[in-house]
């Protein structure tokens, strides 16, 4: 009966540790992929959707300036152009290589298109350079390639890059159900084998089945606050990063987005009504104080110096409107130089969109580093622990087995 | 299974998870042949071919519509005009609001480099400027579209509107019109070195216009059978020609200069499918104006005026300059 119950007590111990080992694996795994794998490749799809955004909307404001075109513009957008490359690059070499060449996957029409865009782009504005009107079609053409095809596809990555990190944290921060029924299970084990040992030999204690016990209680209590705490970390990470950032970045998108509407509709020359109107939607979905995409970063806003870009970014937001404004009634007034002097270089209207570019982006770095500094103490907290209840797991099979084994002896 | 058992986790837990671990094999990442991507064909916004042209409108019946109102004798001075009258209206307010286009080249366009709306309608619209206040700066430029050009005319935003504008007996229910001040016609447009000759030569062939034209109609209705393509603005035209997504575009012979104007291994080919008169448009109840415009226009004919400003615009895209084109009347 007894070399029944060290065999029934070692499995159990066995099963316990293993069980418990696994799930806290399981939450370590799923935050090292956090931190090394979804999260960077979601800051890589976030800027491959920024970086072309900017660049449309960069590429129509040089194209306006046309032989006045400023350097600065012109290395803005290569610098566009360039980071959306390195960062689809990092993109690329993440996945499969059947999901990049699979046709109209969001991989393959980027990795095919972008150099599609930049040559439309360059022949706009080599023909713009000769007094040319054609060239506004070409870079109507760019911009319809980019809004239609790569935009689309820099957007569906992006989703699927956030959803990978919101399963991630979903997967690291449950509460640590199985931890507890295993150890629940082993403590249940001893007890019992206590209790039975007991009422046999009318010992009280059995120095080994005790030192097991606390072997079981020291595992379950590390384990249970280990995983408690990181689970507290993941959510913050949540909270303070992965959501702010996400809106933060679709508002950043938004304001790109009607930026470049604003200097299309100049392109276009009388027949830009269809960009004005998209402009006004886009406006209305990024908004200001009272609703839309700055208001919402404004109320998940969780430290003040995010809280402070995001009002900058809606004052300057509101200086861009009334810019705006001036620009149309300038434009439809006749007077399409003064809306173009508006629309560009030290214009309200291109001061003030910079000016909310920059509040958007500065809140973005802070809600990243808030995100990568969570992920990184929620590893903290489970460091060791997964050796920790290996090793207990082993003391607690070990002892028992000696405790068991003295009382054998004794017996025989 | 092998995210489950990380490399952590092997190590910790020894015999058992290594062999459970090697149950299951290294993942296979063979990497695929790499397939042709399709090549990308980028299109302006809107590109397409026309299945169905709507029908005309049937034009109303209003006899010449070309012909209009016969100037006094005697162009008057500029700044001297019956007070009253529309001119001088118009040289009290101390400019001349002309309605006019920003697109096409050599005939209303903005030049990049400087920013100004020139071209042979401009200098129209400076030409009657002189003529009312001996001053041919004294022109306020508006920019119409097409659609905006009556509206603008009916509201009183433009005094007269001098936009490639044909004259036809629908036009006239709601403005009037000078006298043709150019003739167009719709001719062909193809790259020099295609060999084609005209619209006859194109049957089966994809052919460029825009949306909603009567020269999109015109090619649909073509007997040679041409496949009519429609797109927002002409010079997506051209961008498609260049693309070798339609081999031909067909419009006003103006319209069709500024472009080969814009690319010059292209030209305007066979002989006009259809006449195009352009007329300056004004305001219903404004004869007076319209009587001096045709004086003015007159002038311009017999004075070599029109000859100098279609060798300045057009004469290097359309060859030397025809007779301008002659006056009709109805009293």
């Amino acid at each position: 009966m007894l070399t029944l119950l060290i065999i029934g007590l070692v499995l159990a111990a066995v099963v316990a540790g293993l069980g418990t080992a696994l799930s806290v694996q399981r939450r370590a795994q799923a935050l090292d992929e956090l931190a090394t794998s979804s999260g960077p490749l979601s800051a890589a799809a976030q800027q491959i959707y920024r970086s072309l955004s900017s660049a449309d909307a960069t590429a129509t404001s040089a194209f306006l300036s046309g032989g006045r075109e400023p350097s600065e513009l012109r290395e803005s957008y290569l610098t566009d152009i360039a980071a959306a490359q390195s960062a689809l690059a990092v993109a690329v070499a993440a996945r499969e290589p059947a999901d990049v060449t699979a046709p109209d996957s969001p991989l393959a029409t980027l990795s095919g298109q972008i150099s599609v865009y930049t040559g439309l782009v360059d022949t706009a504005r080599a023909v713009n350079q000769q007094g040319l009107p054609l060239g506004a079609a070409y870079q109507r053409e760019a911009s319809y390639l980019m809004r239609s095809q790569l935009l689309p596809a820099a957007e569906a990555l992006y989703r699927a890059e956030t959803g990978n990190v919101g399963a991630g944290q979903d997967r690291a921060s449950g509460f640590p159900f199985l931890e507890l029924a295993f150890g629940v299970l082993a403590l249940a084990a001893l007890v019992a084998a206590q209790l039975y040992l007991r009422r046999r030999t009318r010992r009280v204690f059995n120095l080994g089945l005790l030192a097991a016990t606390l072997a079981a209680l020291v595992s379950l209590v590390w384990v249970l606050v280990a995983s408690t705490a990181a689970s507290a970390d993941v959510g913050r990470s949540r909270d303070n990063g992965s959501t702010q950032s996400d809106v933060l970045a679709r508002a950043r998108i938004a304001a790109l987005t009607a930026r470049a509407d604003e200097t299309l509709t100049l392109v276009a020359r009388g027949s830009g009504d269809d960009f004005e109107k998209h402009y006004q939607d886009t406006s209305g979905h990024l908004g200001g104080a009272e609703g839309g995409l700055l208001a919402e970063a404004r109320a998940l806003a969780t430290t003040s110096e995010v809280r402070e870009h995001v009002d900058e970014a809606i004052a300057q937001r509101r200086n861009w409107s009334a810019a705006h404004e001036d620009i149309r009634q300038a434009d439809s007034g006749g007077d399409y130089r003064a809306a173009v002097d508006i629309t560009i270089g030290s214009g309200e209207a291109a001061t003030s969109f910079a000016a909310v570019d920059s509040a958007l982006a500065a809140a973005i770095d802070n809600t990243t580093a808030s995100f990568d500094d969570e992920i990184g103490q929620a590893r903290n907290a489970l460091t060791g622990a997964v050796a920790a209840v290996v090793v207990l797991a082993v003391i607690m099979a070990a002892s028992a087995v000696l405790g068991l084994w003295q009382r054998l002896k004794e017996y025989r | 299974m092998r995210t489950l058992f990380g490399k952590a986790g092997v190590a910790a837990l020894g015999l058992v998870v290594t062999l459970l671990a090697a149950g299951c094999g290294a993942d296979d990442t063979a990497v695929p042949p790499a397939r042709p991507a399709a090549a990308a064909l980028p299109q302006p916004e809107g590109a397409g071919v026309v299945t169905e042209v709507p029908e005309a409108d049937s034009q109303p019946d209003c006899g010449d519509p070309t012909a209009s109102l016969r100037p006094r004798r005697g162009v008057p001075s500029p700044g001297r005009f019956a007070s009253g009258s529309t001119m001088a209206r118009i040289v009290a307010d101390g400019k001349l609001i002309v309605g006019v286009d920003q697109n096409t080249y050599r005939f209303g366009f903005r030049d990049p480099l400087t920013g100004d709306i020139e071209g042979f309608d401009i200098d129209m619209a400076r030409a009657i400027a002189e003529a009312l206040f001996g001053d041919r700066d004294r022109v306020q430029l508006k920019v119409l579209t097409s659609e905006q050009r009556i509206p603008a005319l009916r509201d009183g935003d433009v005094d007269i509107v001098i936009r490639t504008m044909t004259i036809n007996c629908e036009r006239l229910a709601d403005v009037d019109f000078s006298t043709v001040y150019y003739q167009a016609g719709q001719r062909v447009l193809v790259k020099s070195n295609s060999g084609y000759t005209g619209m006859d030569s194109l049957g089966g062939k994809k052919v460029c216009a825009t949306e909603g034209s009567t020269s999109l109609r015109n090619i649909a209705e073509s007997p040679a059978g041409p496949v009519p393509v429609q797109v927002a603005d002409w010079t997506d035209c051209l961008v498609m020609l260049q693309q070798n997504q339609v081999e031909a575009i067909s419009t006003d012979d103006t319209i069709l200069a500024g472009l080969t104007a814009q690319d010059p291994f292209t030209t305007v080919v066979g002989e006009p499918l259809h006449a195009e008169p352009y007329g300056i448009a004004f305001p219903k109840g404004h004869e007076d104006f319209v009587r001096f415009v045709n004086g003015v226009l007159d002038r311009m004919r017999s004075d070599g005026t029109w000859k100098a400003l279609y060798d300045k615009w057009v004469a290097a895209l359309l060859g030397p300059a025809p007779q301008p084109p002659s006056a009709r009347y109805r009293d």
